[in-house]
């Protein structure tokens, strides 16, 4: 029962985080929003480790990218952070319909990828 | 070079990594990583990323149709993946922490094990599990499945549980460090550790993947390290590519792709060593 519910939730959530995916990226590449980091910059920049990039280009860490949905590039992280968060959905959605032992694990697995989030 | 050469070349290269992946049975993050890495110019913070979210989004799209045929366990996949994705998060951490050189030999040295691995480890279709564990047992770690080639139901139980927590422990802290996925090691984990059937295993095995990779996901996302013009490009190549390696499955004799495939991963193992070395 519970397999089937996550199961179905996840198709749903897949297809949309997967479909918002494709379409930021064709905006990105298309240039309909200017990107925070210039397209022709960035073989300069993707040779340098994360943190020495997002020093060189002011590029949002942890939540920060939600301020920047107006750039072509971070707008493209909406779409991985949908696909990323799916499976705490899914989990949050079945608790309920889980035996204790079983619920105990998803609740504690809810924390740790919430942790995970906001780490 | 001019930019656009890149996103086109990696969605060639990983276009033929879907193919193969399916073809040879090995998940298209742990192809990416060391062969991304070793012939293309991205640092490896942005590959690591970049093979997590092909890992994720394969097992993602994967997961509902075992979840709902019964070839996933969600019983026998939650307190594995829970184990998984703690220390997946820790690999992350590390592996961003750590200087590149280190994570570069300690991945060619992982690539070259996988490849060992892929070449030495067995299969067994339905190993004997005489008596469940008592932790497997409290955890409800027991079920039944239907098995369509067989035509019936069979009923499934494991054992040694409190090893496996520990290898799938290991497992995530690899996951999450290197970015390779991690098919190539919980099939085996799940199959001949704990004596799972082969068919659940793989397909439980997709499951863990999607919950261990998704905590790895946000450490490297929220650092900084999710570069859209390498993630992007990359998982529409390897999605497009696994369509038509599954097409191409009935026709394509796998041996000789398994033979390919284990000799990509030594080539590829053996550059990441040399970069590693700097040489």
């Amino acid at each position: 029962m519970e397999q089937h519910v996550y199961a179905r939730w996840l198709d749903i959530g897949t297809r949309i985080g997967f479909a918002v995916l494709v379409a930021t990226f064709g905006v990105y590449v298309f240039g309909l929003l200017e990107p925070l980091v210039p397209l022709q910059d960035l073989p300069r920049l993707w040779t340098l480790p994360a943190d020495r990039y997002v020093a060189a280009t002011g590029a949002p860490t942890g939540w920060g990218w939600l301020g920047f949905l107006g750039r072509g590039d971070y707008l493209n992280l909406l779409g991985v952070a949908l696909l990323a968060t799916i499976t705490i959905v899914c989990y949050a959605r079945i608790l309920p319909l889980l035996p204790r032992v079983q619920a105990v694990l998803a609740a504690i697995q809810i924390a740790i990828l919430l942790g995970a989030a906001f780490l | 070079m001019e930019w656009w050469i890149w996103p086109i070349a990696l969605f060639a290269i990983t276009f033929l990594m879907g193919i193969v992946a399916v073809l040879a049975g090995v998940g298209g993050g742990v192809l990416f990583v060391p062969i991304v890495s070793a012939f293309f110019p991205f640092h490896l913070d942005f590959v690591r990323a970049a093979g997590l979210m092909i890992a994720l989004t394969s097992a993602l799209s994967a997961a509902p149709t075992l979840l709902a045929n019964g070839l996933a366990s969600l019983r026998l996949a939650l307190p594995l993946a829970l184990v998984g994705s703690v220390t997946s998060v820790v690999g992350a951490l590390v592996g961003l922490a750590l200087p590149t050189d280190v994570v570069q030999i300690a991945l060619g040295l992982i690539i070259l094990a996988i490849a060992l691995l892929m070449w030495r480890a067995g299969r067994a279709d339905h190993p004997a599990v005489a008596r469940p564990d008592a932790l497997g047992a409290a955890l409800g770690m027991h079920g039944i499945y239907h098995d369509p080639a067989l035509g019936r139901e069979v009923r499934w139980q494991v054992h040694r549980t409190p090893a496996a927590l520990f290898v799938f422990a290991l497992i995530g802290l690899l996951a999450g460090m290197f970015g390779l996925g991690a098919g190539w090691a919980n099939v085996p984990a799940l199959n001949l550790l704990m004596g799972a059937p082969l068919k659940l295993a793989v397909g439980t095995s997709g499951f863990v993947l999607s919950v261990v990779d998704t905590s790895a996901a946000w450490v490297y996302l929220n650092r900084g390290a999710m570069l859209p013009m390498i993630v992007v490009p990359s998982l529409i190549g390897v999605i497009l590519g696994a369509k038509i390696g599954a097409r191409l499955l009935p026709i394509t004799p796998t041996h000789v792709v398994k033979k390919i495939v284990l000799s990509v991963l030594v080539l590829a193992g053996g550059r990441a060593l040399l970069k590693g070395f700097g040489i």
